[in-house]
């Protein structure tokens, strides 16, 4: 039986080849109408064949055809619809469809926008898809098992959230989207235009910036809600994948509007285009070629396309160097221009443009690392240090841009004008710097970080409400600019002032932890389609507010995978700080037998039942301590509450004498009428438990036991300043997409 | 114009500096469990999690467990931070940190669990 789906990626293949070379004729023969015709249909074709083979993967998804190795590798019969449908992006192969999917819908808007510069815009266009579908054809997601599975192996369960279900298709989305500004350079240094590609390509950029960022911003916040560990960042390679070309997207967008505005930086901005565009494969790259293996929590695994990505990338380093060299020459430079001045709107882009490329340069680098010491010596990689360590000065200096550079006007400025419009900056340097200081003195450099973010989010704030009662598309730059100065308070706040205790929970006691009182109510096992989940419910008390959180651990049945444990935190949000309880372990309900003469430790305020008597222990009595001076020995009390058969309790000090002739413990007699005993054998202050031994009778055989009562131990964190950090990531996009709608005329 | 160069200039050049140093003392090679004992420097081991070997200590607020590589050799890790969600069954774990001769145990400040064959398995160990 032919397969469908390869025949399909095929036509593909061959419609994208024909549209590429049509495309190639018109460029030599502006006049050739059929090849045109040619041109345009073929790339119709292409969308459509693209679409129809992702039509055809989802289907068989949904419809459990478990023939298909990536079906049965990604979905399972039990998944919900919207997880079913998140399969399909949830490996390499199908998330490599997804991408030349969208790609291909947006290559059909940019041949109705790209007019007159179409045959090389679209060429290139197409010479990036032409070797996506090769890619797709040498890891076709349509490969068929020898034999079909009857159920798959299911989606992974960390990915089966909301988020995840979109936080693919935006990142691709913007993946696809910045090949359009590189086309447009490309086609405008082949066409020898040099300014005209920045108007209709500004657009682009824009919604490719606000695309890539949201899908890194819904990474990030799907990593702090469901991975547990407490963060929304770690400077993993793929994050850093999509980080690298977000970075230099937003300098290239920085020099687009330079260049429209002013005539400034024509050189830049081809580099920055093709740069942008350069490092998503390179990301590409290092992300799907298993260089990476053993350094990123991914397991990456080469699928045989390395060759071709790096083939692919030198391909396209070498047209951009070609083009660019033979043109450098008649490229306009700006004119020699007197005016320019360091205290101007442009000369705060270009110092934003730069730190913008150095962070993309320098986090690429630290990225790179283990391929770069590949060469030299052992394959090493850069502990997150690094990442923090340089990309802080290039943070401080980028919000101190942001605190003065919006207010200024292109050409030159006079000091004494900005002054009184400075007062915003001041006012939220002021507040920003005394809450910082406030909740303690965190060091210079995230001292100074804050009060410029501050200083940011107050003149942006200011600007952001001017410009937005003028003309609602003008505030885009200082909304966006306002979300960036949120953002940087965001990340300092919960970064340098959270606070996290590890807390163990037995069932039935509260505990106060952080000003919480926390008690566990127990565990409640639920059955899942592939394993079992533990809900792990803890009353939450803080003054007149009380809920219950629930974080969970679920548990994967092992004939389904390896058996894998996952645990989900509970979030608390708030304005000012949210409170993360993460599961760390769980300590299930233990019995023991204990027999005449048994020794049992217990921790303070831990309750054990012991034959017939409940045993408490309260609290050390160290008042025996002073015997140290007479020389007698030191002795230590513990203070016990005891009841016998649920009766009323007693207080007990069994006493436990340390001298030098070695310690001594002189047994306690036990409520109740049963001749029993118990003293105090032994303690570990720094463990805060005690050793008793118990003399008495058995009970009978059903009392025999010993319970210890399950115990949950959780990390309990007060993270500060996550809303106002997604608050800020929010207003990023919100402002970019304010900047797409300005520029899309 | 010339001077505003200059300066962007320089200001490239100390930030290149700047990441090149703090890229050299950030470096953390793989080796294995004995050159791993003999390093100064922080390193990184991969391995397996020995079966039965893990536990939390909440006094150190620290997972213990006792790491055995490919050729067989072992050492006892302990690693300040939340126990990685799928830490149990992993097929491999990298441990980044320092070896303490002194309490004879590889103090681990970051550790990667990998999740067995799939792309997305992510989990920080962070």
């Amino acid at each position: 039986m032919i397969n469908l789906g390869e025949v399909t990626i095929w036509l593909g293949l061959i419609t994208i080849g024909i549209s590429t070379a049509c495309y190639w004729l018109v460029h030599s023969r502006e006049d050739d109408t059929l090849a045109l015709n040619v041109a345009r249909y073929s790339f119709t074709g292409f969308a459509a064949f693209m679409t129809l083979a992702s039509a055809l993967l989802m289907f068989s998804i949904l419809k459990h055809e478990f023939q298909y190795s990536y079906v049965a590798n990604y979905s399972s019969r039990d998944l919900p619809l919207q997880y079913l449908i998140s399969s399909f992006w949830a490996g390499q192969e199908g998330s490599f469809l997804l991408w030349v999917f969208l790609g291909a819908w947006l290559g059909i808007f940019l041949m109705h926008r790209s007019e007159e510069m179409e045959p090389q815009v679209m060429f290139l266009y197409n010479l990036n898809h032409l070797f996506l579908t090769i890619l797709l054809i040498k890891q076709s997601p349509f490969k068929l098992l020898p034999s079909t599975p009857a159920d798959g192996q299911g989606l992974n369960m960390l990915l089966q959230d909301p988020w995840m279900v979109i936080h693919p298709p935006v990142v691709f989305l913007g993946y696809a989207a910045f090949t359009i500004p590189f086309a447009y350079a490309i086609a405008a240094l082949w066409r020898r235009e040099y300014d005209h590609w920045i108007k209709p390509a500004l657009p682009w950029t824009v919604f490719a910036f606000v695309s890539l960022g949201a899908g890194i911003i819904i990474g990030g916040y799907w990593s702090y809600k469901v991975l547990g560990w407490g963060g929304y960042w770690g400077w993993d390679p793929v994050e850093n994948a999509s980080l690298l070309p977000w970075l230099a997207g937003a300098a290239l967008m920085h020099g687009m509007i330079l260049q429209q505005s002013l005539g400034k930086l024509r050189k830049t901005n081809f580099i920055l285009a093709a740069f942008s565009f350069l490092l998503i494969i390179y990301c590409t790259f290092l992300t799907r070629s298993g260089i990476l293996a053993d350094f990123s929590v991914h397991s990456f695994t080469d699928l045989g396309i390395t060759g071709w990505l790096v083939f692919f990338m030198f391909f396209f380093v070498f047209i951009t160097l070609w083009f660019f060299i033979t043109r450098a020459r008649e490229i306009p430079l700006s004119k020699k221009d007197a005016e320019f001045s360091y205290f101007s709107r442009e000369f705060g882009f270009i110092g934003a443009m730069i730190i913008l490329c150095l962070s993309a340069v320098i986090t690429g680098l630290g990225t790179s690392a283990p391929l770069i010491t590949r060469v030299l010596e052992k394959a090493s990689k850069v502990s997150n240090e690094f990442y923090v360590d340089t990309n802080m000065p290039l943070a401080l200096l980028m919000v101190l841009l942001l605190s003065f550079v919006p207010l200024l006007a292109w050409g030159k400025n006079s000091f004494s004008k900005l002054t009184r419009k400075l007062i915003w900056a001041a006012v939220g340097a002021v507040v920003s710097g005394v809450i910082t200081l406030f909740s303690g003195y965190p060091g210079i450099a995230v001292l100074l970080l804050s009060v410029l973010a501050g200083a940011a989010v107050g003149v942006n704030l200011h600007l952001a409400i001017r410009l937005a009662r003028k003309k609602i598309t003008l505030s885009a730059g200082a909304v966006a600019h306002l979300g960036v100065g949120l953002m940087f308070v965001g990340i300092i706040f919960s970064s340098v002032y959270d606070s996290s205790e590890k807390v163990r929970l037995p069932q039935g006691n509260s505990h106060s932890t952080l000003g919480y009182e926390l008690e566990f109510n127990g565990p409640e096992f639920y059955r899942e389609p592939r394993g079992v989940r533990l809900d792990l419910p803890v009353g939450v008390k803080k003054g007149n507010t009380e809920f219950i959180a629930r974080p969970d651990i679920r548990a994967e049945d092992s004939q389904y995978g390896q058996g894998r444990r996952f645990s989900r935190p509970h979030i608390r949000r708030g304005l000012v700080s949210d409170l993360y309880i993460s599961p760390v372990d769980f300590e299930p309900e233990k019995e023991e037998t204990v027999s005449a003469g048994k020794q049992l430790e217990l921790k303070k305020q831990e309750k054990i039942q012991l034959q017939d008597y409940k045993i408490t222990f309260v609290a050390f009595d160290v008042s025996g301590m002073m015997g140290q001076q007479n020389g007698q020995g030191v002795s230590v009390g513990a203070d016990l509450v005891v009841s016998y058969k649920n009766g009323d309790p007693v207080k007990l000090k069994p006493v436990l004498t340390m001298g030098k002739e070695g310690n001594s413990a002189k047994p306690v007699r036990l409520p109740g009428p049963v001749e029993a005993y118990v003293s105090l054998v032994g303690i570990e202050a720094s463990a805060g438990s005690i050793v008793l031994a118990y003399e008495g009778p058995a009970a009978s055989q059903s009392t025999n036991t010993e319970k210890t009562p399950p115990a949950f131990i959780a990390e309990v964190s007060i993270k500060p300043g996550m809303t106002v950090l997604w608050l800020g990531t929010f207003l990023i996009l919100v402002g970019g997409t304010i900047g797409v709608f300005r520029r899309w005329h | 114009m010339k001077k505003s160069y200059i300066v962007g200039g320089l200001v490239v050049a100390l930030a290149m500096v700047m990441a090149m140093y703090s890229f050299k003392s950030t470096l953390t090679s793989y080796v294995t469990v004995s050159e791993a004992k003999a390093s100064k420097r922080p390193v990184q081991v991969a391995g397996i999690v020995v079966t039965g070997t893990d536990r939390y200590d909440l006094e150190r607020n620290n997972l213990i467990f006792v790491l055995r590589e490919d050729g067989g050799d072992e050492m006892r890790v302990e690693y300040d931070g939340p126990r990685p969600g799928n830490f149990d069954n992993v097929t491999k774990v990298v441990a980044i940190g320092k070896y303490e001769p002194k309490m004879q145990v590889f103090m681990a400040k970051e550790l990667l669990v990998k999740c067995p064959t799939k792309y997305e398995g992510r989990v920080q160990g962070q």
